[in-house]
């Protein structure tokens, strides 16, 4: 199939489109939350005794390093307490925005604030966390309640964690079952000298997805025992896209290139993906086309630009404009690669729609670059620029307004070999 | 056997020249000269260093190659103000190379040359364009670039007799026009290619402000850089492949 052709398919009718926003732009949220309240103090048994099942934690931010950390537990529904972690099985299984903010409502936030450094500290409301946080399925537990619910949703603008729902102060918490805790974990634990990178990466080969590992790196449970502390969820979830990357990459290194350009495209949540894989050695670089109405762009009257790039030698700074979703969609692209054993150019270009009308979290830029390889087959062109030339008429931004910023666009790094200079 | 004695400022400029690509390297010591030539990682740019025995002063070899860290040999080398006199000698029963600086003696642990990547072939480009400018022309065309975006491109307009620096960011741009008055030579010919500006900016610290600098470019070709340091017993040459444009 050529490009042309390839491009003809994916478009899509705009009625229908219409129709879709109309349907998920729905704001039945503040209803749910209210429902949310009378099933919390339906759940709530005695003054104070909540008991549900936490399938994961949840560590702030704010007044590091004495963060808020909370068991994550839904108020309802608890047998079916998994589905409310994020994790693949939402792409999987269709999650809307709307159905994203519904999980995350129901799963109440009970937490104490916490001071990051805690080493071995595996008692109290701190070791349950911890106990839940490493276990591989949801942990029963008993949570005593201090004060009031809070029933505000937390939406941060940043859109790399999900949205946390309601929350309330924990004065203690029990473990009323054993938690079942997998040995790669157990030996991870256990070993008090290494380096979380490694212990990171080392989980990942015995197949455990980021989202386990950034659970389990939050919860201060790998690295060196007297360096080991609570990880802010947010940036546990960057430090793990980035250092599993890392690793891909590196194992990608001296592969040979892919050996010709294809251009895979996937849309969710409002988001619509183009990645383009390109011979040649390793460059990544993230394009974001940000509609106006869509969350992060409320006032401009045009679309917002912004773009980081990576060379062969990959980046020493954190990225300046894309934050979280930089190092989620280069995970899935360096995921495909490794899978191939190659190496390639590769160009994401992200068109965040006016769908995309609340910040769903990051693991939807992962899951829909990830799928974007698995689901359909990709266009084929000529040559990186080749693919870049037919797939703008479908942006919304001219050639001229992309190529000013995006690195690759504007011209691909060659390498010395390309001129005869051997060694 | 090797045993020299060099001026700290020129040991620097000369270190610094392949540092900026590099962190190890192998250093050939031959006879009639000593040699670097290496390649960075990323297999984008690449440096090829000679200095004559005429830039030290003394210099006894009968050759070898030696596998250096570059970092600490610059550490160290740093340590001497720029007119200071520093000995090098090679233990080669030990593999280490013995430094002193007026009093100061370091020993500096040699790298096994063949865990150094390959030294690279230079190749012979037939470069259109051929500019001979001021080191400090390139240093603020590189700095007026790097303020708007992350690549530059290089080129002469045979028509206009100019060489130009183009540079255009997420909304600015700069243009930066030498012509042959502004310039100390040029073989007009047609050239246009884009660098990135990493690459450029690491070169240009090496390259001294007051030196006389030939650069050679083509149409979507690499530019390679010539100039003298160590009063004209040594020159450095760069070679820095481009970024290809669409059309």
């Amino acid at each position: 199939m050529n490009l042309g052709e390839y491009f003809e398919e994916v478009s899509e009718d705009e009625a229908a489109r219409k129709r879709r926003l109309a349907r998920e732009k729905s704001y039945e949220i503040t209803e749910y939350l209210a429902d949310v309240e009378r099933q919390f103090d339906d759940a709530v048994q005695g003054d104070s005794l909540f008991g549900s099942t936490s399938p994961s934690i949840f560590v702030g931010r704010s007044s590091y390093p004495n963060v808020s950390a909370g068991l994550l537990a839904p108020v309802s529904d608890a047998e079916h307490a998994a589905e409310y972690e994020t994790g693949p099985h939402w792409y999987r299984s269709g999650y809307t925005i709307s159905d994203v903010f519904q999980a995350r409502t129901n799963l109440l936030n009970s937490n104490q604030r916490t001071n990051v450094h805690v080493a071995d500290e595996w008692d109290g409301f701190t070791g349950v966390q911890r106990e839940v946080a490493i276990a591989d399925r949801p942990v029963d537990v008993e949570v005593g309640l201090d004060g009031p619910l809070d029933v505000d949703l937390d939406i941060t603008m940043e859109d790399v964690s999900s949205p946390t729902g309601p929350r309330a102060t924990a004065e203690s918490a029990e473990l009323t079952e054993n938690p079942h805790v997998p040995r790669a974990v157990e030996k991870t634990l256990s070993d008090d000298d290494w380096r979380a990178e490694g212990a990171m990466t080392y989980l990942y080969n015995r197949g455990f997805d980021v989202y386990d590992i950034n659970t389990i790196l939050s919860a201060g449970a790998l690295g060196q025992t007297r360096q080991r502390k609570l990880v802010p969820t947010r940036w546990s979830i960057t430090a793990v896209d980035d250092t599993v990357g890392e690793f891909l990459r590196g194992s990608i290194r001296n592969a040979p290139s892919v050996d010709e350009t294809k251009v895979w495209y996937n849309e969710y949540l409002g988001n619509r993906f183009w990645v383009v894989v390109a011979p040649g050695d390793w460059e990544f670089e993230l394009v974001e086309l940000k509609a106006p109405g869509s969350i992060w762009n409320w006032k401009q009257g045009d679309y917002l630009v912004a773009a980081d790039y990576e060379n062969y030698e990959g980046r020493t700074g954190y990225v300046e404009e894309t934050a979280g979703a930089y190092y989620a969609a280069r995970l899935g692209a360096l995921e495909h690669l490794a899978d191939e054993g190659r190496q390639a150019k590769v160009l994401v270009v992200r068109h965040v729609t006016e769908d995309y009308w609340g910040p769903a979290g990051v693991w939807q830029v992962r899951e829909t670059v990830r799928n974007a390889f698995s689901e359909g087959d990709p266009g084929v062109a000529e040559t990186f620029h080749d693919a870049v030339n037919q797939l703008t008429p479908r942006l919304p931004v001219s050639m001229n307004r992309l190529r000013r910023n995006s690195e690759m666009v504007a011209g691909l790094q060659s390498s010395l070999a390309d001129w005869g200079v051997g060694g | 056997m090797f045993k020299a004695i060099v001026s700290s400022g020129t040991l620097r400029a000369a270190l610094d020249s392949v540092g900026v690509l590099v962190d190890e390297c192998k250093i050939r010591l031959d006879e009639d000269e000593l040699t670097i030539r290496a390649v960075d990682p990323a297999n984008v740019g690449m440096v090829d260093l000679s200095l004559s025995p005429a830039a030290f002063e003394s210099y006894e070899t009968d050759g070898g190659v030696i596998g250096v860290d570059l970092s600490r040999l610059e550490e160290m080398v740093k340590m001497a103000s720029a007119d200071q006199l520093v000995h090098l000698e090679l233990d080669e029963e030990t593999r280490k190379l013995h430094i002193q600086i007026d009093g100061l003696e370091y020993t500096l642990a040699l790298i096994d040359p063949d865990s150094i990547r390959q030294e690279p072939d230079l190749p012979d480009l037939d470069l259109a364009a051929n500019i001979v400018l001021e080191g400090s022309h390139i240093d603020r065309a590189v700095k007026a670039a790097d303020m708007v975006s992350e690549h530059i491109v290089l080129g002469v307009n045979e028509d206009e007799d100019h060489f130009y620096v183009d540079a255009q960011g997420d909304t600015d741009d700069v243009h930066f026009e030498l012509d042959r008055e502004d310039l100390i030579d040029l073989t007009a010919g047609d050239a246009h290619s884009l660098f990135s500006l990493d690459y450029l900016k690491e070169m240009n610290k090496a390259i001294p402000k007051d030196a006389e600098v030939t650069v050679e470019l083509g149409e979507d070709f690499p530019v390679k850089m010539h100039f003298d340091i160590a009063e004209g017993q040594g020159n450095v040459t760069y070679m820095l492949a481009p970024r290809i444009q669409s059309d």
